[in-house]
């Protein structure tokens, strides 16, 4: 059976005071979330840096990340060993005509430490990340910015730190094939 | 407009101001209402009271402990450190538990759930609220390395704070000390059992200031924004690179910032003694 329901148009006034409202309890729940936020010492120094800036549209960018952890820290492997672990992660920010094709993640130092009752694999010192990211092909000629971060979570022996992230940027400029 | 329209702006102001109150209740104002003033920054400061709700829903107050040595970790459940001290608490708080102690657990998890599944897997005895979402952990003078553990007397001071994880023996002794005492009463000459951190406690002024860590309740509008303007200039000392003010609204538990933000205040005050 079909019932023809007539949907009353909302007033305009409903409308602009929804919006207002809304408008209102995030700016409230954004400002509760900066309020709230504390940083951490830097333990990771991390820079993205693009092997090949210049790329034309179709082919495929390769970039590494080299990220410095202080001593006497380690943060956790991309595959951590326990489930509880935080993964150390590379991602990028989605831009039109880029996708990432691979990340490859170095392989973790295999430690026992001492909180723990079996070994772990972590990163210490410094490692590097690599990356390719895949240009569409049409991708139009100019200048790009890419966007990224490398999320870890940093531990010594005995305290760990939040997790937190190392914001990553660089230039990549997209040429035509007859250029 | 139309009475029917009038009708439907006073609801929707209405629901704009409920929640709006809701939302700072949530996270501004029931965190720390119940925290008391600090009777002094001296060697034991007061424990700031705080009024929170359990993982479990059930209401934890520390001012109910009032009278009991009180254990308060901050932890979490992705750190390996604080995971190594739970078992050891679990036994502190059966052991102790009946002579006037208790632990309250912190968790500055995100989300609540790793937390109840961790509390129901490890058998955990005490009760845990959560920390990441409320001010708890800046009255506590900003908490960053975990676990932190702080330690209550009878007399509702902090006695010790313990920043890492450390063997359950050390906390043992200084429990017994602790316990020693009549409720209420002050234990003298006090003697950490092992190597302890600044103890460092913030008034609910001061967490919610917009310097953080500094009391500026008595600067007006034009005063504060002076004041603040003077915290810019001025470089901070701790390796930061950042100016006084941003290291203070950057890392609130930054001490040396702290310390520069109230040096700063005291000179602002005597140069305006209307304040």
């Amino acid at each position: 059976m079909l019932f023809k329901t007539r949907i009353k148009p909302v007033p305009s006034i409903l409308r602009t005071a929804l919006a207002v409202n809304s408008a209102l309890l995030l700016t409230l729940v954004l400002l509760v979330r900066q309020g709230s936020a504390q940083t951490q010492p830097a333990i990771v120094q991390a820079h993205l840096t693009l092997v090949t800036p210049i790329v034309h549209a179709g082919s495929t960018i390769r970039a590494s990340v080299t990220a410095d952890i202080a001593s006497g820290y380690h943060i956790n492997d991309h595959h951590p060993s326990l489930d509880y672990l935080i993964p150390t992660d590379l991602k990028f920010t989605p831009i039109d005509g880029f996708t990432v094709a691979s990340i490859l993640y170095p392989k973790g130092k295999v430690e026992k430490l001492a909180f723990s009752d079996t070994e772990l694999s972590v990163y210490e010192g410094k490692i590097e990340i690599n990356a390719q990211l895949k240009v569409a092909p049409g991708t139009p000629p100019g200048e790009y910015t890419l966007r990224g971060k490398l999320e870890y979570q940093a531990c010594n022996d005995h305290a760990c730190f939040p997790p937190t992230g190392v914001p990553l940027v660089a230039k990549v400029k997209v040429v035509s094939r007859n250029s | 407009m139309s009475k029917q329209n009038k009708i439907i702006l006073v609801l929707v102001v209405i629901a704009i101001v409920i929640g709006g109150l809701y939302l700072a209740n949530r996270y501004w104002i029931a965190p720390v209402t119940a925290a008391r003033p600090q009777a002094s920054s001296g060697k034991y400061p007061a424990a700031p009271d705080f009024s929170v709700t359990d993982i479990f829903g059930q209401k934890l107050n520390l001012a109910d402990y009032r009278g009991k040595v009180v254990l308060l970790d901050f932890w979490a459940t992705w750190c390996g450190p604080c995971r190594v001290e739970i078992p050891g608490f679990i036994q502190l708080q059966k052991e102790y538990g009946p002579q006037g102690f208790q632990i309250i657990g912190i968790s500055m998890d995100d989300d609540v759930q790793p937390v109840r599944e961790f509390y129901k897997q490890f058998g955990m005895n005490y009760p845990v609220a959560m920390g990441s979402d409320t001010k708890i952990s800046e009255l506590y003078g900003g908490i960053i390395g975990l676990p932190t553990t702080f330690l209550i007397g009878r007399d509702g001071r902090i006695y010790d704070k313990v920043p890492g994880a450390v063997d359950a023996e050390r906390f043992a002794t200084e429990i017994k000390t602790l316990l020693a005492a009549s409720p209420g009463e002050a234990v003298k000459n006090f003697q950490p059992a092992g190597a302890s951190g600044n103890i460092e406690v913030e008034t609910p002024a001061e967490a919610n200031s917009p310097v953080p860590g500094v009391d500026v309740s008595k600067l007006n509008k034009i005063e504060l924004q002076r004041y603040k303007n003077q915290l810019s200039k001025q470089n901070c000392d701790c390796g930061c690179k950042f100016n006084v003010l941003q290291c203070r609204t950057n890392d609130p538990s930054c001490g040396v910032s702290r310390e520069l933000a109230k040096s700063q205040l005291e000179k602002f005050q005597k140069l305006n003694p209307r304040i």
